[in-house]
């Protein structure tokens, strides 16, 4: 009986060190999981306007070392109330947030967005420049 | 002990079947058919969805019934709130599925007689069960408000029943379906109006006009069907010279996928109500809206914020250079 006891006993407290142990994966203020990837990029960008059709006239021009997006709008967007979307690498998260329209209006003044690595100890800033169609 | 114990499992190992058996015997009551009650009864249904909009018709299906022993119908009344507008008939036919699925109608009345705010019909054919359609034409009276109905229907035997339906809120907004725009033609719409004027009317009615339609096939961007405001960048309008007073501006929004069912009429099961207009924020939004698709829309506020709208196009026509619009407009209150 003395044998069973110990062994419970023994049991039960592997399993309170195990469930103690959840915490040992680092998370970031969001809550999102910190990773051991130092990849830093924007694979993909698009542009929808308040209709959530794109605006695009063409795929967006991606510059990974220069950190630019080129992306031309159709004549006659309104620039005030676009929807950016980024496409980012694994495990990367974008800084601002983006919670909602965006006005891009001054066009002399790119928006910046910072991408941070999954690692969370890389930042690059992209320069989203948007260019109107010529009539 | 051991020996008592082993009887007891023997018990319990042909009991078990037993009850077991027992349970699966158990029938179920026997259907009989149900025993109709002996009174003069009746039942409503609405057919109708969506907002109820002045000029359109809310459609009830009435529903009344006795036994044959006691009695046949005499007739059936619907009273409504507030009078509807003159074309509100009760249904004088009853109707069944036809074998080809369509609905087939049998006279079983003379036809509605409209009386104030009563609509009634007189059963003119020994009728013990019958479904008349009610159609209520909401009435201009009725914007804003509520309206309720009372059903009743009477039976040769002396006996009445009637049944209650709503309140049920008229919207304040109004509609006005297949507006044909034409460039060219009748290219200023005005959302006071709901209306599409041409350039000779439009100067009689300049203050009321709040945008221009146009259509351009530009070679190197995509401009075609479009809706702008005359006070609008001289960019987007393109070959247009507005006449004399046409200057009004309006805030406005391209939307996608929003087929009102009121305005589309189409298969989707969407309504535009009242409380989005309310709700609608148009600041920021720009006064001109380009390159228009079909089943594609446009949220617009008027410049003095009197009235918001919702435009639709129903369909375009590059060749004829026309588009066909419907809209929904809401008044704004204090305005």
């Amino acid at each position: 009986m003395k044998k069973y006891i110990k062994a419970f006993a023994g049991a039960a407290i592997l399993v309170i060190a195990l469930a103690a142990c959840k915490n040992n994966f680092p998370v970031d203020e969001d809550g999102l999981l910190i990773t051991t990837r130092q990849e830093c990029y924007v694979s993909n960008f698009e542009l929808l306007g308040t209709d959530y059709v794109t605006v695009r006239t063409k795929a967006a021009v991606i510059d990974t070392t220069a950190q630019t997006i080129n992306v031309e709008v159709l004549y006659g967007t309104d620039l005030k109330n676009l929807y950016p979307q980024f496409t980012l690498v694994t495990d990367a998260k974008l800084d601002p947030k983006i919670t909602g329209k965006v006005d891009f209006s001054d066009l002399a003044n790119p928006k910046v967005w910072t991408v941070v690595s999954g690692n969370r100890q890389i930042r690059k800033a992209y320069k989203v420049i948007v260019s109107v169609q010529k009539k | 002990m051991l020996q008592q114990r082993s009887i007891i499992t023997k018990y319990i190992f042909y009991m078990l079947p037993l009850v077991l058996l027992a349970a699966a015997c158990q029938k179920e009551k026997p259907y009989a058919l149900p025993t109709p009650k002996d009174v003069l009864q009746n039942d409503v249904i609405k057919r109708t969805l969506g907002p109820n909009i002045v000029g359109q018709t809310i459609e009830f299906a009435y529903a009344m019934a006795i036994l044959p022993s006691k009695g046949k119908l005499v007739s059936a009344q619907v009273e409504a709130s507030i009078p509807g507008a003159g074309a509100t008939y009760l249904e004088n036919r009853s109707f069944y599925t036809g074998s080809g699925g369509a609905d087939v109608g049998v006279q079983v009345g003379s036809a509605s007689v409209n009386s104030g705010n009563t609509t009634t019909v007189t059963f003119t054919k020994d009728t013990m069960a019958s479904t008349l359609r009610y159609y209520y034409v909401i009435p201009e009276a009725a914007r804003g408000k509520t309206v309720s109905f009372t059903f009743s229907a009477k039976s040769s035997d002396g006996e009445t029943v009637s049944f209650k339906a709503g309140p049920y809120t008229i919207a304040q907004m109004d509609m006005a379906r297949l507006i044909t725009v034409k460039d060219g033609g009748a290219c200023y719409l005005s959302i006071s109006d709901t209306t599409a004027y041409t350039a000779a009317q439009a100067v009689t009615n300049a203050s009321k006009i709040d945008l221009v339609y146009l259509y351009r096939a530009l070679p190197t961007v995509t401009f075609t069907h479009a809706l702008v405001a005359p006070a609008a960048d001289t960019q987007y309008l393109p070959g247009i010279t507005l006449p004399a007073g046409v200057n009004r501006s309006v805030k406005m929004n391209k939307v996608f996928n929003l087929q009102d069912f009121n305005l589309a009429r189409l298969q989707y099961g969407i309504y535009i109500d009242d409380l989005d207009f309310q709700q609608l924020n148009l600041t920021n939004a720009p006064n001109y809206a380009l390159n228009l698709k079909a089943e594609a829309g446009v949220w617009v506020e008027t410049a003095d914020g009197k009235y918001r709208a919702y435009i639709y196009i129903n369909s375009i026509d590059n060749t004829n250079r026309s588009a066909v619009i419907s809209i929904k407009r809401y008044t704004m209150q204090g305005k």
